[in-house]
């Protein structure tokens, strides 16, 4: 278990710089997502974590130790990747005990930790098979069993859903959020899934071209996003963003009046889809589509600030294609953005125009 | 709307299955067609390395062989066509075979002798085989032909292993690693190998004159080496690409150092290509003839190459079945070799070669 520590770490590649300033601190036994769509910075923080890559300037600490220059096979990391890296000329026993085998384990000992880790995750049954034999979740589990089995201080995952089918996903995420809470190792989770971030991770850093845009909770993102990109990157169906004019307590986008507080200034306006409601107050739309989702219906709304997107709990549609509805949403549930910072407007929200 | 015609599916398939009958016997009369000038020398070579004797040119042998052959190769190709079922296959085969051996045994097998071989036990063959028609002057000294065997695979066997071993190193720093030049030497791997070796033998046999390797079997070995090189670099390299990083990551993390990396994890995985490139190499090595030809001086230094060549040069006005036999002890470990090693050397072809 350690505590990892980013002090203004940069990452330059020849001369592209993918990381320019790095800060941040990974608590002890905490489960914490790396957030970002592709590019962002967030594998390449990986590795510099798992040693692979070598920082181009600041430090890397483990638990107050400077690791810039510790290799990557003596700083104990466990890495789960991507496409699993199973060796594919070894059965999984020999996989799993791979790590061991430069441990200088004792055969016995190391066998008996090969057993251990290979029930864990369940797949003590195919410890004769070769990787080639297995599924892809069972793959996965044993790419698991591996990062495990030499006991690391700190767990990293390199998108490790992205190549399962959906019911798949659903249960690995349990079970590897049930594994964490079971073994209590640092956790670095990396992915551009938001939902995958949301529902394993403690906390989640989401990031954007090397920066970190925002720290927190799952609910902080959700709730209080600090930038646009944020609001925009996390919520499912996304957030409707419209910009607009704020001047004098009023908000005008393209002609629709919000009473608005604490703002002024080019802003945008993020309402998340299902924070709006059809109702008898509010602005005008006409119901431009409908995309039932199982348990929740999402309309695509025209209205005078262009489609926007509204989600209703239920499994059958109570409004028709061509409908004119009026919507409204709770001021609390409203956030306000600088339009030319990008930056969210603390404490300032909008009313639904009667 | 075009007025519907009654079609007559019958008719249609049976015509698509008359022009899929006939496109195939066409297909594989062609190929038996040509297939045949290649066989029949090799086939050839062995019925006359087995039967011809000393002082006689007898061709009779070679057509009542023939006789049997050519049958036998159109009687194969019909079972396979007109079999039904597998059973009917292999039934068929097997007595379209056996009928082939018994013909060849009234046929041929009267004529059969291991007499050619006597090069194998008798160093001095050239002046037995010679004395058997009263000419006894002015042979050969040949070295025993264990010992040009020997050379032989001395010359291939340690060619092998050091283009093997470069080989594998140097594509695999190509593959993974960026360093200045990188681009240009990939080109100049490609280029070196399209100029002709053949041009550079002179100043190639000043070097080693120079260096004093000329007349040592390492001399040639180096020369081969410096050959065969860029080329198995290059089909190498083609494997390492094909490796994929992560597995070679995963094992540094799980406390591998780069070499251990290397060895236990991406080795394993060209070890397809490894095997493509030593077949090829020993290969060539095997059947290496104008470089050991021009450097190697000593019958001593024989390979079995040479040891064709003079055999050829010196007795083949007297005894052809001898020069034969030669030829077939020379053939058989490339022949052995090409067929333990088929499987591979296919999936060098196809999946190896990426640029």
């Amino acid at each position: 278990m350690a505590k990892i520590e980013f002090r203004n770490v940069v990452k330059r590649f020849g001369a592209v710089e993918v990381i320019p300033d790095m800060n941040l601190v990974i608590e002890d036994g905490e489960f914490v997502a790396l957030l970002g769509p592709s590019g962002c910075g967030k594998s390449t923080s990986l590795f510099m974590l798992a040693g692979i890559y070598l920082p181009s300037g600041g430090e890397l600490l483990f638990d107050g130790h400077v690791v810039n220059e510790v290799e990557a096979r003596d700083r104990n990391v466990g890495i789960v990747f991507q496409s699993y890296a199973l060796y594919p000329h070894m059965s999984v026993r020999d996989n799993i005990l791979f790590p061991l085998r430069f441990k200088k384990t004792p055969r016995d000992e190391a066998l008996t930790r090969v057993k251990a880790a290979a029930n864990l995750v369940r797949v003590e049954e195919l410890l004769d098979r070769r990787p080639s034999e297995l599924s892809g979740g069972q793959q996965q589990r044993v790419a698991l069993a591996r990062a495990l089995v030499k006991e690391p201080q700190l767990l990293l995952l390199d998108e490790p859903l992205s190549n399962l089918d959906a019911s798949l996903r659903l249960s690995m995420r349990t079970e590897i959020k049930s594994l964490h809470a079971q073994l209590g190792v640092t956790t670095v989770l990396v992915t551009h899934d938001q939902i995958e971030a949301t529902t394993m991770a403690d906390r989640i850093i989401c990031m954007r071209a090397g920066q970190i845009e925002q720290v927190g909770t799952p609910d902080d993102l959700y709730l209080k996003p600090s930038s646009l990109f944020v609001a925009g990157f996390i919520g499912s169906p996304p957030i409707n963003l419209v910009a607009g004019k704020a001047e004098g307590g009023t908000i005008t986008v393209d002609g629709v009046r919000f009473p608005v507080e604490g703002a002024s200034g080019s802003v945008t306006v993020g309402l998340r889809p299902e924070h709006l409601r059809f109702g008898n107050t509010g602005f005008a739309g006409r119901i431009a589509q409908i995309e039932p989702m199982g348990r929740e219906i999402l309309y695509v709304v025209e209205t005078g600030m262009g489609a926007l997107r509204v989600l209703e709990q239920g499994s059958s549609a109570g409004h028709s294609t061509g409908e004119e509805v009026r919507i409204g949403f709770q001021p609390e549930n409203s956030l306000v953005f600088e339009t030319a910072q990008q930056k969210l407007v603390a404490g300032a929200h909008v009313r639904a125009p009667i | 709307m075009v007025a519907r015609t009654t079609v007559d599916w019958d008719a249609l398939a049976t015509r698509a299955r008359v022009a899929r009958r006939s496109r195939a016997v066409v297909l594989y009369a062609f190929l038996i067609a040509v297939s045949l000038p290649i066989i029949l020398p090799y086939f050839w070579l062995v019925t006359i390395a087995f039967s011809a004797r000393t002082g006689v040119a007898d061709t009779a042998v070679l057509w009542r062989s023939m006789a049997v052959v050519i049958p036998t190769v159109v009687a194969l190709w019909l079972a396979a066509a007109l079999a039904q079922s597998r059973r009917q296959l292999w039934m068929g085969l097997t007595a379209v075979a056996a009928i082939a051996a018994v013909a060849f045994a009234l046929l041929v097998g009267p004529d059969l002798h291991l007499g050619n071989f006597i090069f194998l036990w008798e160093p001095d063959f050239a002046s037995v085989v010679r004395s058997r028609i009263g000419e006894v002057k002015g042979a050969v000294q040949f070295p025993n032909v264990w010992h040009a065997f020997g050379n032989s695979i001395l010359i291939a066997g340690a060619q092998t292993t050091i283009v093997v071993t470069v080989a594998s190193l140097a594509a695999y720093y190509l593959s993974r690693f960026q360093f200045p030049g990188r681009s240009s030497m990939l080109r100049s791997l490609l280029v070196l190998h399209a100029f002709p070796v053949l041009t550079l033998i002179v100043p190639m046999f000043l070097m080693l004159y120079w260096i004093g390797l000329l007349d040592t079997l390492s001399g040639v070995i180096i020369v081969l080496v410096a050959f065969e090189l860029p080329f198995a670099i290059f089909i190498m390299k083609g494997f390492f690409d094909a490796v994929p990083w992560d597995i070679e990551m995963s094992a540094l993390t799980d406390g591998a150092s780069r070499r251990q990396a290397f060895v236990s994890v991406v080795l394993p995985q060209v070890r397809n290509g490894i095997l493509a490139i030593a077949v090829f190499t020993f290969i060539r090595g095997w059947e290496e003839y104008i470089f050991v030809f021009t450097f190697l001086i000593r019958n001593s230094n024989w390979t079995m190459s040479l040891y064709m060549y003079w055999v050829r040069d010196d007795v083949m006005g007297v005894d052809y079945g001898v020069v034969s036999a030669v030829g077939v002890f020379y053939l058989v470990p490339s022949l052995i070799l090409y067929m333990g090693a088929q499987r591979y050397l296919m999936q060098m072809s196809i999946g190896g070669v990426k640029g």
